[in-house]
């Protein structure tokens, strides 16, 4: 039972990272290497706030997305004037160099030795440490969050977004700023992912930097590719998919030595399929161009 | 200054397993305009091949070796064969064959980490003999390095300045309609540059295996090297990969001088993103960016 | 003035000069046609004039705005509506959407405009919803309202096209070619179309560059002949189709 709502944890956590990932790749049709990068900052940024200035779990989440959406901003004014590839590799490079940091930069984040002891959080006096609790905790932000993103989806920002990736010159031509559009959409996406490493570090009560490194950010895109993008479908076909499947490896009585490695190969004879077949994901709406 | 001349020699070995990395890398890249993640896998097919070689079958190391290499240069032009031309047939875009490769990568290297195990294996037993030049010491693989890594360099550049086949496979990076419609063996083609970039990655991966060892992760490290050496240098400028591989290498060098070993990435990428943002054509590309804004 | 003026506009690219020395108006309440040669620099007009491409040197004023150095997203807010050549609907986007598209203004399009004036977005979706179904009757696409774009046909999207620029309530048009490729049954209809937007709203200013003469004579009142990035005759339309120079560069004969 404990063991199944952890999962329900995880596809909640990692709902929200596609979810607002999405908004980027689906909607923007920018392929980005960097959402583990925001997942990380949110984690630390609510961590050191909780665990340094004492001060508790919604006013840390909400003064780290704050610093994330921030960071999103300034990243993200030279970084949205590539495209296609040059837009990939600069994602990447972010996500290396910040990696890099939180992993060396030891007086600040302890490095790999990492944060332990993570508090639970504690809302209105009451403590979310058992499971249930922290699963109520986070279908309550996952409600909100997804709420919020779906409006943001259906507006006429979102159409302007759309139009933007399908074709950028006409959609300038009608008077849409590309500068404006995407920024707004990395950043929020940002922010969305700071929220999840704020949920992230609270439930596992104990982060380091190598939960966020380039192979999470592979992992983050890989769901909304497999899932499909540029939809409220697809996320979640995606996030599911992805992490159900190596439980369902694991009941498939799979050896937890190798378990790790043939989910891996799954996933990527999975994308290599996909690509071959449905380049738009199970679900998807936008074929990545 | 010794130790700075010291370093500048470390960064000049250094820069020749880099270019290879490059120039491997950078061949696909330029004549097909997509980036082949799945690059890092042929990397450490080449090793894990002769791994197997060695310790499975019990071949000697120098036939091995050999065996390795072939066994890279089968698996590269494999994976275009079976992914690549098939997709570029379907009228696939830069972005889904990117996609294909990250997830022949991802397919390949867990396939020898079940394989293998995902510790660091070393090729060669014992310590490496080392030798005295002066006031500089230089280790026997450092010197294989350097001599390996630039006669592999200038030869192929010889090469290709002479060669029409090597001039078509150049010229498939431009116009790639050309080359068809100047009735050039495409597939020919296609098959020798997948060869070619599988030699230069499965060299640099014995080379470096043979010094340091190799574990099946190692792989995107080697390929976003010599991604970053092309890009650097400039993708369409042949001795622009080598520079880059040349800058990359001596600013580690300097760094692991002042400051650690660890920060490696942050000037990787931060050359990266410096490049891209002030001459995204690369530091010694001629041409302009297509223009405006 | 209100119509488009440029003045002495010339631009380079590489050593070559693409637009030499240009010097045009464009009045409102007519058509004017803009045609010559392949290479001509008609296209090459137009993306000066929306800011693709910036003049090195003159001015391009609209409605008495200079909007020479601008970018295109704000030569559009500006009044300049663009019907490319080669058509750019919004692919994934569906016949309904792409019109929708070009109706809201920008500050509807912000992340915060549904939460903060929710009531005004309500009343605004309405009203473009009844809006864009105006325009898919008017180019005759509403039965393909929920269809996606890339599933129309070359001709139905060139429609989809217009009926997105209608949309945009422009009042300069800058129509690149809107009949290539569109069989005769088409060309009618688009000729139709075109007739109406100039016939209804006088204040409009229309730039049609076009191959075809007959298009030319049937709706353009007056002519600029380009050739070699020059303006090599304006006036009206059989004067200038009429002429002797013109008809040995441009049209053989």
């Amino acid at each position: 039972m404990n063991y199944i709502l952890h999962l329900l944890i995880m596809i909640g956590i990692y709902l929200i990272l596609s979810y607002g990932l999405n908004l980027v790749v689906g909607f923007g049709g920018l392929l980005s290497l960097c959402q583990a990068v925001f997942y990380g900052i949110g984690a630390y940024a609510s961590t050191l706030l909780m665990m340094k200035t004492g001060i508790s779990f919604v006013p840390a989440i909400f003064i780290s997305m704050v610093i994330t959406g921030l960071f999103a901003l300034i990243v993200g004014v030279p970084a949205l004037r590539f495209r296609g590839d040059s837009f990939v590799l600069v994602t990447l490079g972010l996500q290396m160099i910040v990696f890099t940091i939180l992993y060396n930069w030891v007086d600040f984040t302890r490095g790999p030795y990492g944060i332990p002891g993570i508090p639970r959080p504690v809302i209105a006096g009451y403590k979310f440490s058992a499971l249930h609790d922290y699963l109520l905790l986070v279908a309550v932000f996952l409600v909100i969050i997804i709420g919020i993103l779906f409006i943001i989806y259906k507006s006429p920002f979102g159409l302007a977004v759309k139009a933007l990736r399908d074709d950028e010159m006409a959609a300038e031509g009608l008077g849409k700023s590309p500068v404006h559009l995407f920024l707004y959409a990395f950043v929020i996406s940002g922010m969305v992912a700071s929220l999840s490493g704020g949920l992230y570090a609270t439930y596992v009560t104990y982060i380091d930097p190598t939960s966020f490194t380039l192979d999470e950010s592979i992992f983050i895109l890989a769901i909304l590719l497999v899932g499909g993008t540029g939809n409220r479908i697809g996320p979640f076909i995606g996030t599911v998919f992805m992490i159900l499947l190596p439980e369902a490896l694991r009941f498939l009585g799979l050896p937890d030595t190798v378990a790790p490695n043939v989910r891996q190969m799954i996933y990527g004879l999975t994308l290599i399929v996909l690509m071959f077949f449905r380049p738009q994901g199970i679900a998807g709406e936008y074929k990545v161009q | 200054m010794t130790l700075l001349l010291q370093l500048l020699l470390n960064a000049i070995v250094n820069a020749s397993v880099y270019s290879l990395l490059a120039v491997g890398f950078g061949l696909v890249y330029r004549s097909m305009r997509f980036f082949h993640i799945a690059y890092g896998a042929v990397y450490i097919i080449a090793s894990y091949a002769v791994i197997y070689g060695m310790d499975s079958i019990g071949i000697p190391l120098y036939l091995s070796l050999g065996a390795g290499l072939l066994i890279g240069v089968l698996a590269g032009i494999a994976m275009d064969r079976a992914v690549y031309l098939p997709l570029e047939r379907r009228g696939a875009s830069t972005a889904v064959l990117f996609i294909a490769s990250l997830g022949l990568y991802i397919l390949i290297v867990n396939f020898i980490a079940l394989m293998f195990g995902n510790e660091v294996k070393i090729l060669s037993r014992g310590m490496e003999p080392s030798f005295q030049m002066g006031s500089f010491v230089i280790t026997r693989m450092q010197g294989i390095q350097f001599l390996t890594g630039w006669i592999f360099v200038i030869v192929f550049w010889l090469i290709i300045r002479k060669n029409t086949f090597m001039k078509g496979i150049w010229a498939m990076g431009e116009t790639p309609a050309l080359v068809m419609a100047l009735g050039l063996p495409y597939r020919a083609m296609r098959t020798a540059v997948f060869m070619l970039s599988s030699v230069f990655a499965g060299t640099a991966s014995i080379l470096t295996a043979l010094d340091v060892g190799i574990d099946p992760h190692v792989g995107m490290q080697a390929l976003l090297t010599g991604a970053v050496a092309v890009i650097v240098g400039g993708v369409d400028v042949f001795w622009g990969w080598i520079a880059g591989a040349l800058i990359l290498a001596i600013l580690q060098s300097i760094a692991v001088w002042q400051f650690s070993a660890r920060w490696n990435d942050l000037i990787t990428f931060g050359i990266l993103i410096a490049v891209l943002l002030f001459r995204p054509q690369g530091l010694f590309s001629p041409r302009k960016r297509r223009e405006e804004r | 003035m209100d119509g488009l003026k440029i003045k002495k506009v010339s631009k380079h690219i590489n050593g070559l000069k693409l637009i030499d020395n240009v010097t045009a108006s464009f009045l409102p309440g007519r058509i004017t046609a803009l045609i010559g040669p392949n290479g001509a620099g008609k296209t090459t007009l137009f993306h000066l004039i929306t800011g693709e491409l910036f003049a090195d040197t003159g001015d391009i004023t609209y409605k008495e705005s200079n909007i020479t150095a601008l970018p295109p997203y704000k030569v559009a807010r500006n009044g300049v509506g663009r019907l490319f050549q080669d058509v750019r609907v919004f692919e994934n986007l569906s016949v309904f959407d792409n019109v929708a598209s070009a109706c809201y203004d920008y500050q509807s399009e912000t992340p915060w405009f549904p939460f903060l004036k929710a009531n005004k977005m309500r009343a605004l979706n309405k009203k473009i919803s009844e809006k864009v179904a105006f325009y898919l009757d008017f180019v005759g696409l509403s039965d393909m309202k929920e269809s996606p774009a890339h599933s129309l046909s070359y001709g139905q999207q060139k429609l989809l096209a217009i009926a997105r620029l209608l949309a945009g309530g422009y009042s300069l048009l800058l129509l690149d070619e809107p009949t290539s490729g569109l069989n005769p049954v088409m060309i009618k209809k688009v000729l139709g179309l075109l007739e109406r937007i100039v016939n209804e709203k006088k204040n409009k200013t229309i730039i049609l560059v076009e191959h075809d003469m007959g298009v030319v004579t049937e709706v353009a009142d007056w002519v600029y002949f380009m050739n070699e990035g020059r303006i090599a005759f304006f006036g009206r339309t059989d004067h200038v189709l009429g002429d002797k120079e013109v008809r040995e560069i441009y049209l053989g004969l």
